[in-house]
């Protein structure tokens, strides 16, 4: 592999990953709160469709982003509905979210007399710097070569980073995902931190969503996520609920993805390793590092929050 | 909090009028969802669902179909049912159906058209099920013993088992590509011998197997000393571990049958309506749905039976709405939206909300809050 094609591998590799890292970062506050959405999957399509809808119709990227977000957090409420007001299953719950925003998301892409599938979109997202900048060699790419959802996502991880360790809100989500009853008693309403952190939560997993048909795959297809969503569940745990693990975390699996058009680029006799195998290799690398990373007495290390997927009962203290 | 105009408290034992009622109020619930999607995007819900019951339950060939779609959604629901009782969160229903194929499709190539079919063909069926099983085992032994998080890698195992599925088919030239075929590839068809007899229509013999492997996980939970001990284990693992229950062997267990349920709907597919380890044919998302059928069901391995029928139906009837202009995936959204429903169903099935100014009926019997 020469210089340029590293640089390629790297710079798609950022790309592939900046989904993950706003499913992440957006699921990570979630069990933060103590709530276990498994629905990132589906927030997502319904993101990716909804953000897609609102450029294709208006030409305007920003409407479409933000159009993504609620769309997710809508869907989230859903779930926020259900394991925080009714109490019912997290786990049973977050899947029934994706089965129905995978279902939606499809039958929203295809309905009406003018469906959205197959068309372009009207706008992607075009790399944010221009000129001399980005052609200074390796670190004009690497650094100044990418859309602005890139730069956001960062700004993103850093931001809940912060948020989460270093402010009182902060702090009173992770007491709220920690001990519940303790958060309670010294004030916070458990219900409304978790309902609010739930939503932003999917309001995050609505723009990774979006990253996918607004600039990864800018037409409009069934399923143009393919299974970040279940690949972001992962990476909350591998990245031990911490937002700048999750950006390292993410791009890393962005590279996995890439490997398989990297190894054709590279000519005999690496092309011949057939795709099929070689699209193993997310899913490979997730379940290896889930058993190596998370097993055993690792577990306890890893700062799972402790009331993660509990239900509250506020009366029953 | 602002104040609450109904007090929420555990019910007791749920009447078994309710346990029904709660099911039909979510298929109910879910088809006004689905109507108000229809409606704003440009359609009559009430066209479009009459359609539907007449593709699924309007002709011989329409029923024959939904039978033919309920077949391996009774064992992918059996699978999330068994799996789900016992907290195991086994999601790996597709990998284990897809995995189930290829043993399946893999024992009717190597035996070949020699073997007599009295052998062969219970012999494609049963490596159906030890090929979901072996696939639920490389999740089932890192929960166990290592406490791996079986949702993730029941999960992963999913995708990595589709592409295999996919490696057989269009990414190699193994004994699965039909080799006649060159222009594009697709399944080898399995030996006339390894395959079911049909008797209405397309629906074979597969529905009747399907049905007494439903009947015989219930009687194995239900009344034999293993399932006794293992339904403790899914009450409270605390109580199983102070009796003597050796917790991980009963997870292990529960975790193996709910594969090995899953591989037989691949087996049942493959030796069934398939023919052949066909990914377009396999990879329908059975595996995912047997969780709305489980839950629909209430985790009961018998109303699996008539669940996974009617959620057949919805299946079938997809296909259909193509021909007047609806996307088949109304049919996706509305089994997504019948599982929202049905897991928020639950919370009445378990509580009974009260006006803080009545008195409360005495409750019979302490249930379990959530």
């Amino acid at each position: 592999m020469n210089e340029s094609q590293l640089i390629l591998t790297i710079v798609a590799a950022i790309g592939l990953g900046t989904p993950l890292i706003f499913a992440t970062v957006g699921e990570t506050i979630t069990e933060r709160a103590g709530i276990l959405n498994l629905g990132v999957q589906g927030m997502m399509l319904i993101g990716a469709v909804s953000g897609f809808w609102a450029t294709f119709h208006t030409g305007s990227l920003l409407l479409g982003v933000i159009v993504a977000m609620i769309a997710g957090a809508a869907l989230s409420a859903v779930h926020a509905f259900t394991s925080i007001t009714l109490r019912v299953n997290q786990i049973v719950s977050g899947l029934a979210l994706t089965l129905f925003g995978t279902g939606l998301a499809s039958f929203l892409g295809r309905a009406g007399s003018n469906p959205l599938v197959g068309n372009p979109s009207r706008k992607v997202f075009e790399p944010l710097f221009s000129g001399a900048i980005t052609e200074i060699a390796v670190v004009g790419p690497l650094l100044f070569g990418h859309d602005i959802l890139v730069y956001t996502a960062i700004a993103v991880a850093g931001g809940a980073s912060y948020y989460l360790f270093n402010t009182r809100m902060g702090l009173s989500l992770r007491a709220v995902g920690e001990d519940p009853a303790s958060a309670e008693s010294a004030g916070v309403s458990v219900a409304r931190v978790r309902y609010i952190h739930v939503m932003v939560g999917g309001s995050l997993a609505g723009l990774g969503g979006a990253y996918f048909s607004l600039v990864l795959v800018p037409t409009w297809q069934d399923d143009p996520i393919g299974a970040a969503g279940w690949i972001a569940i992962a990476l909350v745990i591998l990245s031990s609920w911490r937002p700048w693990r999750a950006v390292v975390a993410a791009y890393l699996f962005g590279a996995a993805e890439r490997f398989q058009f990297t190894l054709q680029t590279l000519g005999e006799p690496w092309s011949a390793v057939p795709s099929t195998l070689l699209a193993m290799l997310p899913f490979v690398l997730a379940i290896a590092a889930m058993i190596v990373l998370t097993s055993g007495k690792r577990a306890r290390l890893l700062g799972a929050p402790a009331a993660l997927g509990i239900p509250y009962f506020r009366e029953q203290r | 909090m602002m104040t609450r105009r109904f007090i929420v408290e555990p019910r007791g034992l749920a009447s078994p009028r309710l346990k029904l009622a709660v099911p039909i109020a979510s298929v109910i619930a879910a088809l006004v969802v689905g109507g108000v999607f229809l409606f704003i995007t440009g359609e009559n819900p009430f066209a479009v669902y009459a359609k539907m019951l007449d593709a699924a339950f309007g002709t011989g060939r329409g029923f024959s179909e939904t039978l033919v779609s309920a077949t391996p959604l009774i064992l992918t629901g059996v699978a999330a049912a068994i799996a789900f009782k016992m907290l195991v969160w086994n999601i790996g229903g597709e990998g284990q159906l897809l995995m189930g194929a290829v043993a399946a499709a893999g024992t009717a190539i190597w035996l070949g058209d020699g073997a007599p079919a009295v052998l062969l063909l219970p012999a494609v069926i049963l490596a159906g099920g030890i090929g979901g099983a072996i696939w639920a085992a490389a999740s089932a032994i890192p929960r166990v013993y290592l406490g791996t998080n079986e949702i993730i890698t029941t999960l992963m195992l999913n995708f990595i088992a589709l592409n295999f599925v996919n490696f057989l088919i269009f990414g190699s030239h193994s004994p699965w590509r039909d080799p006649v075929v060159a222009t594009f590839p697709s399944g080898r068809p399995i030996a006339p011998t390894a395959r079911l007899p049909e008797f209405f229509n397309r629906l074979d013999a597969g529905i009747f197997i399907a049905i007494v492997i439903a009947v015989a996980a219930w009687y194995l939970l239900e009344k034999t000393r293993w399932g006794f001990a293992v339904r403790i284990v899914g009450d409270s693992s605390d109580t199983a571990r102070y009796v003597g229950i050796s917790v991980p062997k009963k997870i292990l267990g529960v975790f193996l049958l709910s594969g090995a349920a899953a591989g037989f709907a691949g087996g049942l597919l493959v030796s069934g309506p398939v023919g052949a380890l066909d990914p377009r044919s396999l990879d329908l998302g059975i595996g995912f749905t047997g969780i709305i059928v489980a839950a629909l069901a209430r985790l009961n391995l018998v109303a699996v039976i008539p669940v996974a029928i009617l959620i057949g139906a919805l299946s079938n009837a997809g296909p259909s709405l193509q021909a007047i202009g609806v996307p088949a995936a109304t049919v996706t959204m509305l089994q997504g939206a019948i599982l929202i429903f049905a897991v928020a169903g639950e919370f009445f099935v378990r509580n009974r909300l009260r006006r803080p100014d009545r008195v409360s009926e005495p409750i019979l019997e302490a249930g379990e809050p959530a």
